[in-house]
């Protein structure tokens, strides 16, 4: 072999060493953009994924505040015909002193919480029970308990209990839309049949009354 | 004639090691513009991200929002049935009332 030939040889094997080590570079470059491109892929999907179950969190969130707030509409305007409802019933037993309620007197329905009042004071008495009465000021006033009255139930209320009751009416006056409190006359107990305790007293049935009447008509 | 032979020869080995050096120097090259690539191409995503995020907030808000007002406006209209309903027995139920704290059966 010739020098020129030798020289040739050497520049042919440098050329070809040269464009082999560019060709692995490029290989592998194009392989690793290749990684990457899939990589970031994979993270957009995993991003877009996360991003989506937040989206669905805070529309629940939405939905749940909004039927929250429906209820809570639902129960204001319950609450709301209730109230109307206690405040009509008040206003009503107005009516009820003039006109009576069910074929029956004020006078009369009087006289039936007077009697239950009393007969919750002298059950477990052997021995007479002295009672007296209270009304309202408006009540007192309209004198729809008197004593011919008193003397009525007086016999009533013994012959039906068993126990001598003597009843009376109070001087006293209470603040009431009407109604009675009946108390022992030693003081020891008291019954108090006003309109706005039977009211409290009997609030949670009556609410069940009222939701069951009010709202179903039954 | 020897000499000069000799002279071709390294004259040959060096322009080899340049083609080499020259050769090293773009494969170096290529791995740079490379990483840069990828480099880019990261914060290409990871700016998306941020309209990707706000995109299915938007979607998922704006459909969160039109079940609500659905939602609203049924609970509206039970409620005025119920008041309505209500107004019509309001004068049975305060009978009812009047019966339990009068004490009238």
């Amino acid at each position: 072999m010739g020098a020129k030939e030798m020289v040739e040889k050497i520049r042919g094997e440098a050329n070809e060493e040269s464009e082999k080590i560019i060709r692995e570079a490029k290989d592998k470059t194009k392989k690793q953009l290749e990684a990457a491109k899939k990589e970031i892929e994979e993270e957009k999907k995993r991003f877009v994924e996360a991003e989506e179950r937040k989206g669905i969190e805070e529309k629940k969130r939405i939905i749940r505040a909004a039927r929250q707030k429906a209820r809570k509409l639902r129960w204001m305007a319950e609450e709301e015909m209730i109230e109307k409802t206690l405040d009509a019933t008040l206003k009503r037993i107005k009516s009820v002193k003039s006109e009576g309620f069910k074929g029956n007197s004020y006078p009369n329905i009087l006289a039936g919480l007077i009697k239950d009042s009393t007969i919750s004071i002298a059950a477990g008495s052997s021995a007479g029970v002295e009672v007296e009465v209270t009304l309202s000021e408006e009540d007192a006033a309209a004198s729809y308990i008197d004593n011919a009255m008193l003397k009525n139930l007086t016999n009533e209320i013994s012959n039906d209990s068993g126990v001598n009751v003597r009843l009376s009416l109070s001087d006293e006056r209470m603040k009431s839309a009407g109604g009675v409190i009946v108390r022992r006359k030693d003081g020891e107990i008291e019954v108090n049949n006003t309109i706005e305790q039977r009211m409290a007293r009997l609030s949670t049935s009556l609410r069940e009354e009222i939701m069951k009447t009010l709202f179903t008509g039954t | 004639m020897a000499v000069e032979a000799l002279k071709s020869i390294r004259e040959g080995e060096e322009g080899g090691r340049k083609l080499l050096e020259e050769a090293k120097a773009s494969v170096a090259n290529i791995l740079n513009d490379a990483e840069q690539e990828v480099k880019r191409l990261k914060e290409v995503a990871r700016g998306d991200e941020k309209s990707i995020a706000s995109e299915i907030s938007a979607k998922y808000i704006q459909e969160g929002k039109k079940e609500a007002a659905a939602i609203m406006k049924t609970a509206d209209t039970e409620v005025e049935k119920l008041k309505a309903v209500a107004e019509s027995n309001l004068d049975s139920t305060v009978n009812v009332v009047l019966e339990k704290i009068l004490g009238v059966r």
